[in-house]
């Protein structure tokens, strides 16, 4: 357990962290692959370094290059353990290819990785790579609800995508405030009038749940939602039906209902 | 109610803004230190942040904002609860010489989980043994390699130097990198084996002393105890309790995996199951420094008396480093009247 009494959750693909102040907020899992392509990656670079430092031991120990063979081998052995532990506890979570491929090792908790649990995590590997080509840890990894390798279930931690923190653009804000609805005021009050406070309720809450949804149950309901408001609540034009998907239909009705009311002067 | 954004972005974009460059402040500082000014202002925007977030996941159908907020709240707290290592923590060099002290120390606070490695080990040896004296058809399964069924001409081979592939101290020390690699490898298997619940490790044991045990009574038998003796416990007196202390670690973790979540100190645990596997890859360096150096040499060159000699002093001194190194400090603080929390 973290020092923060958090809890947590995962749906797929994203684990949800409670904090001690009740807020919640959801952070995106890595997925298998891309957590591959960075393992492949890194180990390209250890195998490099090795090498490159092999070349420079057998330089130095030109002489006796049985102290060299030693000093190699050791070499060998510490970094590739001590190359995931040092750059992930000391550079935010992150090796080489983690950081390229926009991933982070983090505590379950949600908060940075401690040292110790980067080197947990690195040394259970001689576990996860068994019996060959890291089996033992792509089971565990597709068995998991927030996919842990086992190095990451015994150290507490979780690999997470990194996604940059951008501000919506102003595009996002023109269009939640735009509703092409109330271009159609005889049309939006008719809307206001025959939904019923349920069926307002359930727009809503699909809405809401958006993310909870998978996408084929998302557009199955969103579908069979915009189809019945169109058909026995309110017929906007067809003309303006047809450029808006079944998602901003209800976006739409939503703001009719709920948000701002007031008619401009337009059709219908 | 469904939130006016473009009211909402003009009355709290500022503030996001603002807990964006703290954070970006604080996460490109070395140690993330805060003093406290920073943490009031920290604690004051993460909270209006996460009052922001609550008002958008419930009041307003904008997943660009959401994700936004929910990846600006998550950093600012992160940055909130997490507690840095201090930085002199870490690059002080007496405090990782401390790893001298707090191996054996880490090793008795442990010693049931090693008893219980001992005891494995022990039943895996009478096994071995007890197969190798009344069976000696089973030495051509317990002991697969050549060299290890056939005392007498091993012997004879390694007393002639025939045997002998250390001809030089380069080879010797060729030769120990590897011995250190492969043991440090089994080792950490076996610490690692926890996460089975201990059966990994059990399993692991109990096959090295049925190796072990096939091994002393097969020579024993045929009057090579002495040989034996002086051939492996110059670096077995390091090799063996070094592999029991990982299975001690093993035992440790998976007595530790049973535990409730919310029972386990996982910072403390973690520490205390490196402080062992890092205390064995010590003992294991020494451990293939002696095979490679010192045990493949045999009578006439030095004699096993000396041999079995070292191998005693080796033990001696690891019995003493283990049992007592760390006791008068642990004694001190037992006495002090500081609160434990205050310490």
């Amino acid at each position: 357990m973290s020092d923060a009494e958090s809890s947590r959750a995962s749906t797929a693909g994203e684990l949800t962290i409670a904090t001690p102040e009740g807020v919640l907020f959801r952070l995106p899992l890595a997925g298998p692959a891309s957590r591959l392509y960075a393992m492949l990656l890194d180990i390209v670079i250890v195998l490099g370094a090795v090498n490159g430092i092999g070349l420079l031991v057998y330089w130095i120990f030109a002489k006796a290059p049985g102290f060299g063979v030693m000093a190699t081998t050791l070499a060998e052995f510490a970094i590739g353990f001590a190359y995931g532990a040092l750059l992930e506890g000391f550079w935010n979570g992150q090796t080489i290819g983690k950081r390229l491929f926009h991933l982070r090792v983090i505590d379950q908790a949600g908060l940075p990785l401690r040292i110790e649990q980067a080197w947990v995590r690195n040394l259970m590997r001689v576990f996860d790579a068994l019996p060959f080509a890291y089996l033992v840890a792509g089971i565990s990894v597709l068995s998991s609800p927030v996919t842990q390798r086992f190095g990451d279930r015994v150290a507490g931690t979780l690999v997470v995508r990194q996604t940059p923190l951008v501000l919506p653009r102003e595009e996002f804000w023109t269009r939640q405030k735009y509703n092409s609805f109330m271009e159609y005021p005889t049309i939006a009050m008719r809307l206001r009038r025959a939904a019923t406070p349920e069926l307002a309720g359930l727009i809503q809450d699909a809405l809401r749940r958006r993310n909870e949804l998978a996408p084929y149950a998302r557009r199955e309901i969103y579908r069979e939602l915009a189809k019945y408001l169109q058909s026995e609540i309110s017929p906007f034009p067809d003309e303006l039906v047809e450029r808006l998907s079944d998602e901003q239909y209800l976006i739409n009705a939503s703001g009719i209902l709920f948000g701002d009311q007031r008619p401009s002067r337009g059709k219908g | 109610m469904i939130l006016d954004l473009e009211r909402f972005r003009v009355q709290a974009g500022p503030r996001w803004r603002d807990l964006e460059s703290l954070l970006a402040v604080l996460e490109s500082r070395p140690g993330r230190r805060v003093n406290p000014p920073e943490a009031e202002q920290l604690q004051e925007l993460y909270a209006q942040a996460a009052a922001d977030l609550n008002r958008v996941t419930h009041g307003a159908l904008a997943p660009e904002l959401r994700q936004y907020l929910e990846r600006l709240v998550a950093r600012a707290y992160a940055e909130l609860y997490y507690a840095p290592p201090m930085r002199s923590e870490v690059w002080q060099p007496r405090r990782w010489l401390r790893i001298f002290t707090a191996f054996p120390e880490t090793f008795r606070r442990n010693a049931r989980y090693f008893a219980l490695a001992v005891l494995i080990t022990l039943l895996g040896c009478a096994f071995g043994g007890l197969a190798v004296r009344y069976d000696p058809a089973s030495v051509d399964v317990l002991l697969p390699a050549d060299y290890l069924r056939n005392p007498g001409q091993r012997v004879h081979e390694e007393e002639q130097g025939q045997g002998r592939h250390l001809d030089s101290a380069q080879t010797e020390a060729a030769f120990s990198a590897q011995l250190i690699r492969h043991n440090i490898q089994v080792a950490l298997l076996a610490a690692a084996l926890g996460v089975t619940f201990g059966i990994g490790t059990a399993l692991l044991l109990f096959e090295n002393g049925v190796l072990l045990g096939a091994v002393a009574v097969h020579y024993t038998h045929q009057g090579f105890g002495l040989f034996l003796t002086a051939w492996l416990l110059p670096h077995g007196a390091f090799e063996i309790p070094s592999i029991l202390i990982a299975g001690q670690a093993g035992f440790y973790l998976a007595r530790l995996l049973l535990r409730r979540q919310e029972d386990r100190n996982s910072r403390q645990s973690m520490r205390e199951w490196l402080v062992l596997v890092a205390g064995l890859a010590m003992m294991l360096v020494w451990a293939g420094l002696m095979e490679a150096f010192f045990s493949q040499h045999h009578a006439p060159v030095l004699p096993y008396g000396f041999k079995v000699a070292v191998a005693a002093a080796e033990l001696v001194l690891l019995m003493i480093y283990l049992l007592m190194t760390g006791r008068r400090e642990i004694g001190r603080e037992s006495h002090s009247f500081v609160p434990a929390e205050n310490r």
